[in-house]
């Protein structure tokens, strides 16, 4: 009976510790998602839209800011997504089990996951140096590559997940295989090929550590692509570290507005993922 | 009739136009997404060409030495990766040794004892932590953590663990909030969800089946766990383990603001240090000087390197714990 | 239900000898007057493909153990057997449909219109709009019931609306689908019954027009309504196309077929006309299976 009890005691002290860590990763996000409600919210203002970024000690906005990272965002989506989305139908459709296709996809698991300083460093390496100066190009570039693993994980997946005889009745009637893929496949998968292109956007909208030594920074509002150019998330990084109020209190509101969008971003591929899921 | 039908079937080298075309798109299509799929190994070719390309005039310049000296003083331009590789390997442990057990709690939490309508709300949480951007962890760490650690925790642990025979000098020093315990417990944070995710997917490949036969004897849910649970799963667990290693050792962001960027070796964990990825970030823009540059570019390499390494570990066990499930 | 002599019966004994693959000429010449359950037939029907001695890998197992059959035009040719023994696969030959996975590989002789189908050189694509396939479980494309119907048609013709529209309306009249639909042509093809997409299928596949149907268990995944739907549609369609079925529903090949071939692990056991396959089999193999004794 002694062993019984010795058994239920630990039974419950294990039980309980899982509950208290789920407890605590829950109070941490409660309390990260708190601190930047809280600070951002306290910081938002018109201003941040109308004025671009201000030296130390004085008002301003964050409109170059925005501006530098919508530009660049949206260049290093339209580039890496179709690379991404070929590459992922080359692995599904053509090379499902060739050697080719194996290391392929073993070494763009290892680039999902690879810190993005390095993809800065790389950048920085065949760019920033070739052309002698930082530049939006060079930060865009930079996010397209973390754009490519993610989206061509989501297209490999997702073409995957049609039933072969769908393939099957198209070649039935004659289709060609491009066809088969182009017009039946991608019609069939667009759901999940937007939510795996909606994700890749946020991931690389905070991505601060590629942009520093490529996109750099700008204190003016610029749209010369080829200067460097502001961008949120190192904008906040300058803000923040610095001693200056009103600088951090920009930090903040930054950081909000990033948080943000991806949050909607993220909420937004779930519901795209459910409704396809719902009209099937 | 259609023009097909009417057509005969060509069975000699020349099909018809119609057929060739199609044949040509077929072969261009094919070739393009071939072309696109390589361009993924080129990329990696082109990093550890870049890097080792930018590396090499301060490895030459230091040989061996660069890995063990502590040195960094732009002025004299002499440079070491120790204190910078010592700061990424312990603020990585320290995340590891805090984050795995909360982890593996949480997913035993999730797939053991959560109710129904839980499951969800939890998954979706652990999915916006990981979504959250590392710079808002940084600034969170700065402003709120830190000053948290200062005034609460780092006196604690110097009062209590900094008097103990061999573990105090690791707890010693003035509390400054930030330093290498901070940002390793910001990490921690950071890849809890990472190998929650993981930890949970392994688990629930588990079969049902299995874990009633142990609930059948009569163990409890502690002991199914430990007993048929982990040993069944434990190769994805190193797996997930070593993926959350992986982002731990690159992570950049939310340690760059709470290390305290000191290139120097401390035995104390509230002394500030530095790592690879924070030096970069830190450093980068302002170096002048080809050595600077170089050295910095090296001290990339190195991380690359390592979490190449790692990386590609915990890939070949996912793998294979993915072929032992039979997916 | 005619039969004009004993002749054909006692020939097919004969040509039937165990374990061979018997000759075909014989069957042929006599079958002239055959009749089947589906109903009498005066003419003679000419041979639309002559298969010769077919076999099937899957790597290196041998799925097609060397078999040779006639299938006659504007008949109902039924594959029956347990399950395992190749009649799909060899329905898939017929089309080629297995050239999609790298590992399966046929060899022997396979006659369409004085042509080899297993030719490496010959052009799948057009292949496959002389030989139709509807398979077992319906797959309607993802787009409206129209698209689904014209995808087909454009990908060989190039029809003004109005031309694409009266093409779309004749092949979903000819798959009795037509009164069900024609209000919702612009709906998904995924919005239908299950009947209904399998119906839609068969329209798709007809709507190009080829001259051969391959039918591979098409009712077995719908309801015994539908299924008896699908049954008179095959009784239709044979007036115009010569249509191969597989089916595991013996009653359903014995109602709707006017040949039957039996088949077992890989090998042709018995193939006639199904009244005699059904009535009077020549191989014990075949009467067990078709009394229920195995299978």
């Amino acid at each position: 009976m002694e062993l019984y009890l010795r058994r239920r005691f630990v039974n419950s002290i294990v039980l309980t510790l899982s509950l208290v860590a789920t407890i605590v990763g829950l109070i941490w996000l409660a309390a990260i998602l708190w601190t930047l409600l809280s600070n951002g919210l306290a910081a938002l203002s018109f201003d941040l839209f109308t004025q671009t970024t201000p030296p130390p000690g004085s008002q301003g906005g964050l409109i170059n800011a925005i501006y530098g990272s919508v530009i660049m965002t949206l260049i290093g989506t339209l580039v890496g997504t179709p690379v991404g989305i070929l590459a992922g139908t080359f692995l599904a459709e053509y090379g499902r089990s060739s050697r080719l296709s194996d290391v392929i996809r073993f070494i763009n698991d290892i680039l999902l996951s690879a810190p993005s300083i390095i993809v800065g460093l790389f950048v920085y390496e065949i760019m920033v140096i070739r052309m002698g100066h930082f530049s939006a190009w060079a930060g865009a570039m930079a996010l397209a590559i973390l754009v490519i693993p993610v989206v061509l994980r989501t297209t490999e997946d997702m073409l995957k997940l049609i039933p072969d005889a769908l393939r099957e009745a198209a070649a039935a009637l004659g289709t060609p295989k491009w066809r088969i893929v182009t017009m039946i496949c991608y019609r069939a998968a667009i759901q999940g090929l937007l939510t795996g292109v909606m994700l890749a956007v946020a991931r690389i909208s905070g991505e601060t550590a590629p942009l520093l030594f490529t996109a750099l920074n700008n204190q003016f509002m610029s749209t010369n692509l080829n200067g460097p150019m502001a961008n949120l998330p190192v904008v906040i990084f300058q803000f923040a570290m610095s001693p200056y109020h009103d600088w951090q209190t920009l930090a903040w509101a930054g950081a909000l507005l990033i948080t943000f969008v991806i949050l909607v971003l993220n909420i937004s591929a779930r519901i795209i993922a459910n409704w396809s899921r719902v009209n099937q | 009739m259609t023009d097909i039908a009417a057509k005969s079937l060509q069975i000699d080298g020349q099909s018809s136009g119609w057929g060739r075309g199609q044949n040509l798109a077929d072969w261009a299509f094919k070739v393009t997404t071939l072309v696109f799929a390589v361009v993924v190994l080129l990329l990696l070719g082109g990093v550890i060409v870049a890097l080792t390309d930018g590396a090499l005039p301060a490895l030459r310049h230091f040989g061996w030495g660069f890995v063990t000296s502590e040195a960094w003083n732009p002025v004299t331009e002499n440079f070491g990766a120790r204190a910078p590789m010592y700061g990424t390997l312990v603020t990585s442990a320290i995340a590891m040794l805090i984050g795995i057990p909360l982890s593996f709690g949480i997913a035993v939490f999730i797939t053991e004892l959560c109710p129904p309508w839980l499951k969800r709300p939890i998954g979706i949480a652990i999915e916006l932590l990981a979504g959250i951007p590392s710079i808002i962890y940084g600034i969170w760490g700065l402003f709120v953590l830190a000053p948290v650690l200062q005034s609460t925790l780092q006196p604690l642990l110097i009062s209590t663990l900094g008097e103990l025979p061999f573990i105090g000098p690791l707890f010693a020093g003035p509390p400054l909030g930030i330093g290498v315990l901070t940002a390793g417990l910001i990490l921690a944070i950071m890849v809890l969800p990472y190998i929650t995710s993981v930890m949970r997917d392994v688990f629930e490949t588990v079969p049902p089946m299995l874990k009633e036969s142990a609930y059948g004897l009569g163990c409890t849910t502690s002991e199914v766990v430990w007993n048929v649970v982990v040993p069944y799963t434990r190769i994805g667990i190193v797996g997930g383990v070593m993926l959350g290693l992986g982002r731990a050792l690159g992570e950049t962001m939310a340690v760059t603001f709470v290390i305290g960027n000191a290139h120097r070796i401390r035995e104390s964990l509230l002394a500030p240090g530095t790592t690879i990825s924070a030096a970069l970030a830190n450093e980068f823009t302002e170096a002048v000087g080809d050595l600077y540059l170089s050295s910095l570019i090296a001290l990339g390499f190195i991380l690359f390197v390592i979490t190449f390494i790692v990386l590609s570990l915990a890939k070949l066990l996912l793998i294979r714990l993915q072929r032992q499930a039979g997916t | 239900m005619m039969s004009d002599s004993s002749s054909p019966a006692l020939d097919s004994r004969v040509a039937n000898s165990p374990g061979t693959t018997p000759p075909r000429p014989m069957l042929r010449t006599t079958i002239g007057t055959a009749t089947a359950m589906a109903g009498p037939k005066a003419e003679p029907s000419p041979v639309r493909i002559e298969i010769k001695n077919l076999k099937f890998y899957y790597k290196k197992y041998e799925a097609l153990k060397g078999i040779s059959l006639p299938i006659y035009d504007k008949r109902v040719t039924a594959f029956i057997g347990p399950s395992g023994c190749g009649k799909s696969t060899l329905l898939r030959v017929l089309n080629r449909i297995y050239q999609l996975y790298p590992d399966q590989s046929a060899s022997g002789e396979v006659s369409f219109d004085g042509k080899n189908l297993l030719d490496p050189k010959l052009d799948l694509n057009l292949l496959r709009a002389k030989i139709g396939m509807v398979f077992q479980k319906p797959t309607p494309f993802p787009m409206s019931i129209y698209d689904n119907i014209a995808f087909g048609v454009r990908l060989y013709e190039k029809l003004p609306q109005s031309e694409m529209d009266g093409r779309v309306e004749q092949a979903l009249r000819r798959a009795a689908l037509w009164e069900e639909v024609k209000n919702k042509l612009k709906q998904s093809g995924l919005g239908l019954s299950g009947g209904q997409q399998q119906r839609l299928c068969i329209a798709r596949a007809i709507a190009i027009q080829p001259e051969v149907l391959l039918l591979d268990e098409p009712a077995s995944a719908l309801d015994p309504i539908s299924t008896l739907k699908v049954e008179e549609l095959i009784s239709e369609l044979k007036n115009d196309y010569c249509i191969a079925l597989v089916t595991h529903n013996m009653q359903q090949a014995a109602r709707a077929a006017d040949y039957t071939a039996f088949m077992y692990l890989g090998e042709l056991i018995e193939f006639d006309e199904t009244q005699v396959i059904f009535t009077n089999p020549s191989k014990k193999q075949t009467e067990d299976y078709v009394t229920g004794r195995f299978g």
